[in-house]
């Protein structure tokens, strides 16, 4: 059992570092003031009317935004999981592409998509109706709740065609066989086997919304409205009242935490969703007359989640004037020339995200590995915590954990604020959930009796890890090493906390750009950010051989 | 494909008119310690494109010192130095914002270094810290600005009262006092003038909100709103001279000019390249430059301004006190978002 | 070739214990089946044996070296066992014969040549000659699990461990496999562990079978002895079909239940005490109650009603109902049936097929 002591001092200062000091700071900050502990914060910050506004205005997006992605994200995980739809793959591929876009991409897309005046497709309804009026406006409450959802509604699809992909036909069939028509066998055997998961689903969602930054960045604060998050944000701004900005990032960890809560008794429950879905066929539903209608409608929603975006960022970072049609005197590849050769930001932008970003993999899916192999082998006694804490920073929003960083490591002893390991403890931090589910999943995925195997044939514990079990998990070692990496290249909410003007990376950059309105160089560095990232998929997918998005098996 | 070609004819340019002077009017003493330093960061709000470019002459005249060009709203400039300095950062030489009220602040907390750049004895005294610890780099005034497809000229708003109009309801776009120094001195300087009613209407008009004083007359030459409240006069001057359908307005009932100071810390940790820096972006030729392409005003007797711009002289000025920016900086910005929103 | 010696061994998982003071004896060359139900301890037992799991009390010996206490374990790869897993545990990404050549890795004395040979040699034994460079992953399950047998056989190891080796395996090829690996047990003569939850194949395995139930061993003999001579309910009824009859002992030799009256095959029973009479099926004489051949009133015959008859190809199942008592007992005769369901018929049990179970399990 002594030889489990360093191991458990490690943790323990592992989570010292990650969780309790941040979180510990945000608390005694929330509560002390210059003459003593006081409450002070609190109720300046929930009789403030703006805050208020702000934190009520959260609760609408994020519930909304729930409501959405299961609206959005079930039929298509029925339509692909279960029916003949043509064009499945190509529909799960662009699923996937929504899941790795950065929502803030996709905000900013949107507001030269659906601009009131400017955007291109509100300039097309007035061209060919002759209307005065804007279709849409992005720049409303229910423009965000949209843009959020376009991009949120994976978490719910994945959970959902996970688990329809584990029941089995014969369930539905012995309902029809009883006399039960197509909708009422799914509406009373499919859909109460799969309720935990669109509930789960539709929670997974909210927290999503919840936690989001940049969206409300870019379309709220042009419509005149706050989010906890830009609330929380815009506290840091000279004079900064760090004071406030963790009063108020407490409600918001609270509401994480309990909506964890409730999923995980959901999904706890899940068991009998997946009762008899060994072995059993599936066989596709067909659609009959529907087929191209269903077709058309999850087309038309990935247009506007992946082609409408992905094209005005490119028409964008192409043109002088983005908003001008794209003529021979308009195109230009001076905004490629700026960015990367005249912007001086932009290169040591990109060289502190990808050093942060291969350095946070590394050591982030390192680490992840070592956690899971000694929980998955109950190596040391408490593994069961070391779980536990590698999973909990999930309950923390990126700007939270921000504030708490910031607060921890302005001050002695550990003076990290202005350099890269900031950024990098917030990431790895934020990055240790998913990290730790993957890897976790790679050593469920090894079966134990092949190291014990090893074992008994004479190799000792280190040789049978490095010739047995580390060829075994590596291919799910290198995804989990891909996911944190995309994870991180793509962070905006807590660096847009934690940066200085030397540490900036390229989501930070890319937010400069546009409080300034420099759309053509923000096209620019979107696309270059959205190729890094489907590069890495890329590799992940051949790593796997598989989509990631699917269940194992 | 003319773009492509002016920026290098622009450095060509000011590297033929400093052929002799600059090296010669530079301080010798200086040149060697900061080739050693190497380099010089420079926190600044001069709106990107225009803070590369004079970076770049500045290299180009100073061949091995690099120019580390830090961009973003001056009350952003003003939260990172904060925040640095609280950790004890000392990363920042050069400070440029648009709010002169910082400069108050980091001189009352002995932050700024005593340093009087070559050339500006003869600037005016508006440009000017009487203490001797900042100067202003240029100026800009605040304007209307519409695009002219969709407003036209008859329509136009000549005064910020006009702005108050519920025909303007949903069309009009303001930048933030929050983000850009330029702005707050805007809001200051019409608040004196017509009181905090003034924004309080406008805001009736259910304004959007964009950050960057730059920023107004980027979203009316696309079209998304028609009329800009307010932002500095040189970006919509550089659109229109693209090409933009934007045209300017200088109001009657007075335009607020913005002096954008420019100082070197205490602790810079270059302190030889930001003398020499400081000194180069108050040469004749670069204040000359900010004035031709970026359309700015500055405190230099001798820079000659476009034919299109109207001078300094003909318009009605709002000024406001640095110090009393200073003061009333958490008053704008809460009373603004209390009016707009955000 | 020495033997396994478990001594009073105890393994808890936190509250409950999976094992408790189990003792066993396999000598040498003998192989011995731990045979039970899923969670009786069998794998548990097998577990701690081959050294993966630490013991909370008791000891494991292998000849003269005492390879686990609560205090000391020696690590698997030191106990010169091998041992072949239910899901066989072949390494996917080795071929077939670096599977097999793995453990011959660690033996220094065996150089590279002869190690090739031994892998060679001992896919012939498992008829596998030509597989050599496959993966596991394009074998049959059949194919791989010999492959997982050679990987054992070929480290001649002191000890042999089997945890249900053929449970993955469809029922032909499960019965074919057990007397292959009979055979491969007298050929080679390894002192062996195995593992399974199958009657059936313990008994055409095994020269000896452990019973374990609820982590304790209940009885151990070899296949006839716990069929013949079954000393619990449990093993009774675990090892082949049976007829329990539950009823208090009335004389040493005699257990009644209601109006019926048994004669047993023991005369040392405590009148009074409550005692289970266990008969198998074939053992019960099963006539027409009308038939000349009928005994009349006799020791140990009743009366009854055929309920149902079953064909069931080489035997009929009669249920038979005791007149006069609860009682139904099945009893299996030779086709073709003797009688139809409703009729009367008369059965015989002698008493030397009478067991008398005292245990209470």
């Amino acid at each position: 059992m002594d030889r489990s002591i360093p191991v458990w001092v490690a943790a323990a200062l592992a989570l010292v570092v990650l969780m309790a000091l941040p979180l510990g700071w945000i608390g005694w900050v929330s509560v002390s003031s210059e003459s003593g502990p006081t409450l002070a914060h609190y109720a300046t910050v929930f009789q403030d009317p703006q805050l208020q506004k702000a934190l009520w205005n959260t609760v609408v997006m994020a519930f909304w935004v729930g409501l959405a992605s299961v609206a959005l994200g079930a039929p298509m995980a029925w339509l692909t999981a279960r029916t003949d739809l043509p064009g499945q793959t190509l529909i799960r591929g662009l699923i996937m592409a929504s899941f790795v876009t950065p929502p803030f991409l996709g905000a900013f897309a949107w507001v030269m998509l659906a601009g009131p005046n400017a955007g291109l497709l509100n300039k097309l309804y007035r061209n060919l109706s002759g209307a005065d009026d804007a279709l849409v406006n992005i720049f409303t409450m229910p423009g965000l709740i949209f843009v959020v959802a376009i991009y949120t509604f994976p978490y719910v699809y994945i959970m959902i065609a996970n688990t329809l992909a584990l029941i089995a036909s014969d369930l539905e069939e012995a309902a029809a066989i009883l006399g039960a028509g197509r909708l009422r066998v799914a509406a009373t055997v499919t859909l109460p086997m799969v309720a935990p998961a669109i509930l789960s689903g539709f929670i997974l969602a909210v927290l999503q919304a919840l936690a989001l930054f940049g969206s409300p960045a870019i379309l709220a604060l042009p419509a005149g409205f706050h989010t906890i998050t830009t609330q929380i944000w815009s506290f840091f701004h000279y004079p900064p009242k760090v004071e406030m900005a963790a009063a108020f990032s407490i409600p918001l960890l609270l509401a994480t935490a309990l909506l964890l809560q409730v999923q995980k008794r959901l999904l706890g429950r899940r068991g009998y969703a997946s009762i008899g879905g060994k072995g059993g066929r599936r066989r596709a539903i067909p659609l009959g007359l529907w087929r191209y209608p269903a077709l058309g409608g999850c087309l038309a929603l990935l247009a506007c989640a992946i082609f409408l975006p992905y094209g005005v960022l490119a028409k964008a970072a192409l043109s002088r004037a983005w908003a001008q049609p794209l003529t021979w005197d308009n195109l230009t590849l001076a905004n490629f020339t700026f960015t990367f050769f005249e912007y001086s930001a932009t290169q040591s932008a990109v060289l502190n995200t990808l050093e942060l970003g291969v350095m946070t993999a590394t050591v982030g899916a390192g680490l992840a590995a070592l956690l899971a192999y000694v929980t998955n082998r109950r190596l040391i006694i408490g593994h069961q915590v070391l779980a536990f804490l590698a999973l909990a920073p999930i309950v923390i929003p990126g700007v939270v954990l921000a504030v708490g960083l910031f607060i921890a490591y302005t001050r002695p002893p550990l003076l990290l604020y202005g350099t890269l390991w900031i950024l990098f403890v917030a990431y790895v931090t934020k990055e240790m959930p998913v990290g730790y589910s993957q890897a976790d999943a790679t050593f469920k995925g090894v079966h134990p009796e092949l190291e014990d195997a090893g074992r008994i044939l004479g190799a000792g514990r280190l040789r049978v890890l490095g010739e047995i079990t580390a060829p075994l998990a590596r291919s799910g070692i290198i995804a989990t090493w891909c996911f944190i990496f995309i994870g991180v290249i793509r962070e905006l909410s807590a660096s847009i906390i934690l940066f200085t003007p030397a540490t900036k990376v390229i989501s930070v950059v890319i937010f400069d750009l546009k409080e300034e309105g420099q759309f053509g160089p923000i096209a620019v560095l979107g696309l270059f950010m959205l190729a890094m990232t489907f590069g890495t998929v890329v590799l992940m997918q051949r790593v796997l051989g598989r989509d990631f998005m699917g269940a194992k098996e | 494909m003319a773009q492509r070609w002016r920026f290098p004819m622009a450095v060509l340019g000011v590297l033929v008119l400093l052929g002799g002077a600059a090296p010669a009017s530079a301080q010798d003493g200086h040149l060697e310690a900061a080739k050693k330093e190497g380099k010089v960061v420079w926190y600044t709000s001069l709106v990107l494109p225009s803070a590369e470019k004079v970076a770049k002459l500045f290299e180009a005249a100073y061949p091995g010192i690099k120019v580390e060009v830090h961009r973003t709203g001056s009350q952003r400039i003003l939260q990172k130095l904060m925040q640095e300095l609280q950790a004890n950062i000392k990363n920042v030489d050069v400070v440029h914002t648009s709010d002169a009220g910082h400069f108050v602040l980091l001189k009352e907390k002995k932050l700024l270094m005593h340093y009087t750049p070559a050339g500006v004895d003869k600037f005016p005294a508006g440009f000017k810290d009487r203490d001797g610890y900042y100067y202003g780099l240029r100026a800009t005034v605040n304007v209307i600005a519409y695009n002219t497809k969709i407003v036209s000229a008859v329509e136009a708003p000549r005064t910020w009262k006009e702005l108050l109009d519920p025909k303007w309801r949903g069309k009009l776009v303001t930048a933030h006092p929050g983000y850009s120094g330029v702005i707050a001195t805007h809001v200051l300087a019409l608040v004196n003038h017509y009181g905090w009613d003034y924004f309080k209407q406008l805001a009736q008009n259910r304004a959007m909100i964009v950050q960057s004083a730059a920023d107004p007359s980027a979203v009316v030459a696309s079209g998304e709103r028609s009329v800009a409240v307010n932002g500095g006069d040189y970006s919509a001057y550089q659109l229109k001279k693209k090409g933009s359908p934007i045209e300017i307005v200088y109001p009657k009932d007075g335009v607020p000019l913005v002096v954008s100071p420019t100082a070197i810390t205490a602790f810079a940790p270059h302190p030889n390249a930001a003398k020499l820096f400081t000194d180069f972006t108050f040469t004749k030729d670069v204040q000359q430059v900010m004035a031709d392409s970026e359309g700015l005003y500055t405190g230099h007797p001798e820079v000659k301004y476009p034919a299109d711009k109207p001078k300094l002289d003909e318009l009605k000025l709002l000024q406001v006190d640095p110090e009393e920016l200073e003061k009333r900086n958490e008053e704008i910005k809460k009373r603004f978002v209390e009016f707009f929103g955000a | 070739m020495p033997g396994v010696i478990v001594k009073e061994l105890t393994k808890r998982y936190g509250e409950v214990a999976a094992v408790e003071g189990l003792s066993l004896e396999v000598k040498p060359r003998e192989l011995v089946a731990l045979l039970g139900p899923s969670g009786c301890g069998k794998t548990t037992t097998l577990r701690v044996v081959a050294g993966f799991l630490r013991p909370e009390a008791g000891e494991i010996w292998v000849g003269d070296r005492c390879l686990s206490s609560p205090s000391a374990v020696v690590p698997p790869e030191r106990r010169r066992m091998a041992m072949i897993f239910q899901s066989y545990a072949l390494w996917p990404h080795m071929t077939v014969a670096q599977n097999v050549a793995y453990g011959l890795r660690f033996k220094q004395e065996v150089s590279r040549a002869e190690r090739e040979r031994r892998v060679r040699e001992i896919l012939k034994v498992v008829h596998l000659e030509g597989f050599e460079s496959r993966y596991p992953g394009e074998l049959s399950g059949g194919q791989q699990q010999r492959v997982a047998v050679a990987r054992s056989l070929v480290v001649e190891p002191e000890i042999l461990l089997l945890d249900e080796p053929l449970s993955n395996l469809d029922a032909n090829l499960r019965e074919e496999m057990r007397f292959e690996i009979r055979r491969l047990h007298e050929a080679f003569g390894i002192t062996t562990l195995y593992v399974t939850h199958d009657q059936a194949e313990a008994m055409v395995i095994s020269d000896r079978i452990a019973v374990l139930y609820r982590g304790r061993l209940v009885q151990i003999g070899t296949a006839h002895q716990l069929f013949e001579q079954p000393r619990t309910r449990f093993v009774a009824d675990f090892i082949g079909k049976t007829n329990l009859i539950d009823g208090v002992a009335a004389a040493p030799d005699r257990v009644a239940r209601g109006g019926l009256s048994l004669r047993v095959a023991s005369a040392s029973l405590k009148p009074g005490a409550a005692v289970t009479v266990s008969i198998r099926p074939h053992e019960i004489a099963l006539a027409p109650a009308s038939s000349p051949r009928t005994p009349g009133e006799g020791v140990n015959v009743l009366r009854g009603t055929v309920q149902r008859t079953s064909y069931l190809g080489d035997a009929i199942d009669y249920q038979v109902q005791v007149d006069g008592s609860d009682v139904v007992l099945r009893v299996a005769g030779p086709p073709p049936a003797a009688v139809r369901a409703g009729q009367e018929v008369t059965l015989t049990l002698p008493a030397a097929a009478c067991v008398p179970l005292t245990d209470s399990d």
